[in-house]
């Protein structure tokens, strides 16, 4: 068993955000904040674990024995749009509170780009062997890209409150903020 | 790509009709089984909802102007259900939907009659500059460089930004000032929180009458920024026959409870800036 080579891939040496530039979208738009940055990261480990759970099978045990792997797409964005809409109206009638606190960002994430990645790379990455892998995989991305934009939440609330110049202040200073993040987990992938 | 396509029209390209089938059969087999659970999961998981909500829904204008601050007529129903609001915060509901409302809410809202928005300045290109603005064309804009180029800090700048964004397209910038067309005017208050001078001001529909201008500087003031502007003579509150007038922080208040539209005021004006909504 490779568990602890793809927690490590997953949440540091390549990680979704800040080495593989994925879900830039909602790194920069819902980090204003921790609270709202973990429900956020957590949404999106939750899609995240589902969509390994679903598109690895329907891509290893249908696509790949019709040949029609160069579906994947397609077939992937289709299924987690229905994915996430069925998990919003379970939600929605047994959790209403995880519903009330999660549910705003679960429509925004359907069609974000790393949800969509992750679907791709599982399929691609060598470690991933079989089913339990791909959901380990699908849940550690989830928990990097929940590392990456808590760490940034809690950095732009520090931020917000220097003396910095005007032309810096705001999304400048995030911008660099996260530049010199991705340069620190960049070191992670040398190792 | 060309060549293909040149290819595909010369008939060299061999469709391979069983892979295209295979294609739509997986792809329509996954529109089914996804379709049907859509369809289960949603049949067993309904939520009810406030039937409360959908009643009041029925009474709103369903314009979805966003003039109440919310996301369109649903979201402001759920906020009347609530409680959170009252219901003359939407400026279109005419009288019977008030009180069909007020009925289904079990409260009692005080009918204050339909209303229309006017803009109090009638200063435009007679209210002198004090600088040459040759920046945007955004009342916003032109509003943050030292609160735009008139010389009075409430006039209007006419850039614009209520014409855009109302919805009934009955705002119109005449000689450099924003007029609205009160035939058309639902009072949504969408433009209210377009200007940013804050100069719309509602007035009641039945009501001819109303003071353009919100300077309230002393007359000595006035004079020197603009030719229109309201000096506060008084002279609009001393001949009302109705007592309806009274001039408060150098401008006149009309209590349209009392205003009989007999336009002594309008006549009286030396500066004409009690004007009527109704064309001659």
């Amino acid at each position: 068993m490779n568990i602890l080579p793809i927690i490590l891939a997953a949440v540091l040496s390549n990680n979704f955000v800040l080495i593989q530039f994925l879900g830039i979208c909602p790194f920069l738009g819902v980090s204003q904040k921790v609270d709202s940055a973990l429900g956020m990261g957590i949404a999106v480990t939750f899609v995240m674990v589902l969509t390994c759970l679903v598109t690895y099978p329907i891509y290893n045990y249908v696509l790949v024995p019709l040949g029609l792997a160069y579906l994947e797409i397609i077939v992937f964005i289709f299924v987690i749009a229905s994915l996430v809409q069925i998990l919003e109206m379970v939600l929605k009638k047994f959790i209403p509170a995880l519903y009330s606190s999660m549910g705003i960002y679960l429509p925004l994430i359907t069609t974000n780009c790393a949800i969509l990645g992750v679907a791709e790379l599982v399929l691609t990455e060598t470690l991933v062997t079989g089913l339990f892998e791909a959901v380990l995989y699908g849940l550690f991305a989830g928990v990097g890209f929940t590392l990456a934009i808590v760490l940034l939440a809690g950095l732009r609330e520090k931020l917000d409150k220097l003396p910095l110049a005007k032309c810096l202040k705001g999304f400048p200073a995030t911008m660099i903020a996260s530049c010199f993040m991705a340069m620190a987990f960049y070191a992670f992938s040398l190792i | 790509m060309l060549n293909y396509i040149l290819a595909f029209a010369e008939g060299g390209v061999t469709i391979q009709w069983n892979i295209v089938g295979l294609s739509v059969a997986v792809m329509a087999g996954m529109a089914v089984v996804l379709g049907a659970v859509i369809l289960l999961v949603n049949k067993f998981c309904h939520v009810e909802t406030d039937p409360k909500i959908d009643e009041i829904y029925e009474n709103l204008p369903h314009a979805n102007c966003g003039g109440c601050g919310y996301a369109g007529c649903s979201d402001f129903a759920k906020a009347l259900a609530e409680g959170k609001v009252p219901a003359t915060k939407c400026g279109q509901l005419k009288g019977d939907s008030v009180a069909k409302i007020a009925s289904i809410l079990g409260v009692e809202i005080a009918d204050e009659g339909p209303t229309v928005t006017v803009i109090a300045c009638c200063g435009g290109n007679k209210a002198n500059d004090k600088f040459e603005y040759q920046g945007y064309c955004d009342c916003q804009y032109e509003n943050m460089l030292s609160g735009g180029r008139k010389a009075c800090s409430t006039a209007c700048l006419g850039d614009g930004n209520c014409k855009a964004v109302c919805p009934e397209n009955c705002i119109e910038i005449v000689d450099g000032c924003a007029v609205v067309n009160t035939d058309l005017c639902t009072s949504c208050g969408v433009c209210h929180g377009a200007c940013p001078k804050s100069l719309m001001e509602r007035i009641p529909s039945t009501a001819h009458y109303y003071v353009a201008c919100s300077s309230k500087c002393r007359g000595k003031d006035v004079m020197g920024q603009c030719k229109v502007g309201c000096i506060a003579c008084g002279l609009c509150a001393r001949n009302c026959p109705n007592g309806a007038i009274t001039m408060v922080d150098n401008l006149p208040k009309i209590d349209y409870s009392k205003c009989t539209n007999c336009g002594i005021c309008a006549s009286k004006c030396p500066r004409k800036c009690i004007l009527s909504t109704k064309k001659d």
